[in-house]
């Protein structure tokens, strides 16, 4: 099994009309994603990419009976287009949308709590099963399938962290990118969770970064777990970049500034593999492998 | 987007705050006249308006610039004169902006209100949750780099849900604080100002360090730092007009104008990428070769990918340019095209590896191969780093 979705996922597209919806969407039928229709207001009633298109969320699902969604939606859009989804039962939703204004996430994290809605991103390449379903705009020629889980807050370092595990002859069981936003929905304990009770998947690559704890909250999870799934972990980061702070209240939350070597220390000290180059994961898995 | 103190004020006191009477002045005379319009008589506080905090405890690089920060209190509008003239034009390193600082363009002139009781107070976003969150510390005998480098416990945190701080809220932190009760409900007002401030302006920090009592019990703000989220501002156009371009480096400054982010380092490789974590990991392969970093993110053009390439170009240091790009979002072809343009309009005269996967990676690769441009092609990361270090290597 994959985790959060699979072949028979079912899956509508919002905003799928427009230009980069319609190249990507159409690229993930090809791959093999269960597309039951898609949303755009005003032009419910058509077709696009072969498939029926509603005005509302609602009606998509009623009609289809969809479980995702994949948002391709503006970002002013992105928060009514999130209470929409969660409003019409949608289990999944994948925000593919980069820019998506803070205060909007903090409202939107409200509408998510106590639904039953689970929220991949938004910033995010989005999620894939190799060679059963593509929900975002991952390229498709770079993962093959295998038994590796990819969990990763950038997009880039997710298809880097694929060809890297390719590289070790391996492939991926599901990849998933939660995003590098400031807030995000799924975060790294969940998604790690679920590849820990996932039985097609054998070990983890985490690829973190420096900027907030999501990977400090995922280490203090892990080093709680009896039963541990081998995670390699890599952080992209450096002092440098976030060293002109203004004010305290950033190194107050965080309880003290975070650096890059700190992070990895509570990583490694967890029971992950740290690797300091991204390009060592390859070596790594090879490794442990034998 | 980081905002004046003059200018957070602003936004404080519209959202019912106080703040001490004061005018922002641009030249010495200017500083005179405010004074004298503000109060009759001294003293008044002269604050230096850059982006940075510990201003105060700053100096100036120039020796003309006189003995005292980017903080002084003066008793007399002869004394405002002349610590304005020193102060603007001068450069005012401080322990968040060190080692370049900043020039001082702008003075912000205030009445010097006197205080009872000083205290630290601020919301930021804790990411984990996420809430907002209050930090209060009482900055009575430390200040807050003493109490966040010693003392942590004397911090008290509070995290709100989006209603905002009850009186519950508030009268734990006046209390932590050792406020007089019968300043509790002007504390609350002054929290719940703060709250306000910070929704309404779609604030990521708001900063008051220090806010102090006065002896009618009212709170005053004496400081105020505010950040906004960028991403936010096309709703605020009174905010946008905020933004002091000459506070930001001219090449970030263009940057941000074509939406990419751009960061600089010590070393002489320039990097386009297009993910901010793919950023960061060239820099960290570089190990402090790295001259800057833009991200292109994802919706770009092939006008933009020119621009990107431009800004890298005209960073001196740049002895020679990586691009590497993993495409999803971002076609690799539309990127080879930018590429074509930048080069035949203005010219290609320091060493440039391209590496392309990911979506239209061949086609990419083909256009770059028919233009004939002298590029040193690589197929993964380590293999690009390793080509631009040795081409670069060997033009010295």
């Amino acid at each position: 099994m994959s985790i959060l979705a699979n072949s028979k996922t079912k899956v509508i597209i919002q905003g799928i009309t427009g230009t980069q919806a319609s190249f990507h969407v159409s690229r993930s039928i090809d791959y093999g994603t269960n597309v039951v229709g898609g949303v755009t207001p005003g032009r419910g009633g058509t077709t696009h990419l072969g498939v029926p298109v509603f005005d509302t969320v609602k009606e998509a699902v009623a009609q289809t009976g969809a479980d995702a969604s994949v948002m391709f939606v503006p970002a002013p859009a992105v928060k009514s287009a999130v209470a929409e989804a969660v409003e019409a039962g949608v289990k999944l939703l994948v925000c593919i949308t980069a820019g998506v204004p803070v205060h909007d996430m903090l409202a939107i994290r409200q509408i998510l709590k106590g639904s039953q809605t689970k929220l991949i991103g938004p910033n995010t390449p989005g999620l894939l099963v190799p060679e059963e379903t593509r929900l975002g705009i991952y390229p498709e020629n770079i993962h093959q399938r295998g038994r590796i889980g990819l969990i990763s807050r950038s997009s880039t370092l997710t298809y880097e962290a694929a060809l890297e595990i390719n590289r070790a002859g391996m492939g991926q069981s599901t990849v998933v990118a939660i995003g590098d936003d400031m807030i995000i929905g799924m975060d790294f304990v969940e998604g790690l969770k679920l590849f820990h009770s996932d039985s097609e998947t054998d070990a983890i690559v985490m690829v973190g970064q420096i900027g907030g704890k999501f990977e400090e909250d995922a280490a203090s999870w892990y080093a709680a777990q009896c039963s541990k799934k081998p995670i390699i972990c890599y952080i992209a980061g450096n002092d440098t970049t976030f060293r002109n702070h203004v004010g305290y209240a950033g190194d107050i939350i965080t309880r003290g500034r975070i650096t890059l070597a700190g992070k990895k220390k509570t990583m490694s000290q967890s029971g992950m593999i740290v690797v300091n180059n991204i390009s060592q994961i390859h070596e790594v898995l090879s490794s442990i492998a034998k | 987007m980081d905002i004046h103190e003059y200018q957070a004020k602003q936004i404080l006191k519209n959202n019912g705050i106080n703040v001490p009477q004061g005018k922002v002045a641009y030249t010495a005379l200017e500083a005179e006249n405010v004074a004298r319009k503000i109060s009759a008589r001294g003293p008044w506080v002269l604050k230096a308006q850059i982006h940075s905090g510990a201003r105060n405890h700053g100096h100036f690089v120039e020796r003309n610039a006189g003995k005292g920060g980017g903080i002084r209190i003066v008793k007399t509008l002869k004394d405002v004169y002349k610590n304005a003239q020193q102060m603007l034009g001068s450069t005012l390193v401080t322990s968040q902006n060190k080692p370049n600082g900043k020039i001082v363009g702008r003075i912000y002139v205030e009445s010097y209100v006197k205080v009872e009781h000083t205290f630290y107070l601020s919301m930021a976003i804790d990411r984990t949750y996420p809430a907002i969150t209050i930090l209060a510390a009482n900055t009575e005998t430390d200040d807050i780099a003493a109490i966040l480098a010693n003392s942590q416990e004397k911090i008290i945190r509070v995290p709100l849900n989006l209603k905002g701080p009850t009186k519950k809220h508030s009268t734990q932190i006046a209390s932590f604080l050792k406020l007089h009760p019968k300043n509790y409900d002007n504390f609350h007002h002054f929290v719940c100002g703060l709250f306000k401030a910070f929704m309404n302006s779609e604030a990521l920090m708001v900063e008051i360090n220090p806010a102090g009592t006065c002896r009618n019990g009212e709170i005053v703000a004496l400081d105020a730092k505010i950040t906004i989220d960028n991403r936010a501002i096309y709703r605020h156009k009174d905010i946008a007009s905020f933004l002091d371009e000459d506070d930001i480096p001219p090449r970030v400054l263009k940057a941000i104008r074509n939406g990419f982010e751009y960061h600089e380092y010590n070393g002489n490789i320039g990097c386009i990428v297009n993910g901010s974590g793919l950023a960061l990991a060239m820099v960290g392969l570089l190990k402090g070769s790295a001259a800057c970093t833009l991200n292109i993110k994802g919706g770009v053009d092939r006008d933009k990918v020119a621009a990107g390439i431009k800004i890298i170009a005209t960073n001196p240091r740049v002895e020679g340019i990586v691009i590497n790009i993993l495409g999803g979002f971002v076609r690799c072809d539309m990127i080879a095209d930018g590429i074509i343009d930048t080069a035949s309009e203005v010219g290609m005269n320091v060493p440039l590896v391209v590496r392309f996967e990911g979506t239209n990676r061949d086609e990419a690769c083909n256009i770059l191969e028919q233009s004939k441009l002298p590029l040193i092609m690589a197929d993964n990361m380590d293999n690009a780093i390793d080509k631009i270090l040795k081409s670069v290597g060997e033009n010295q």
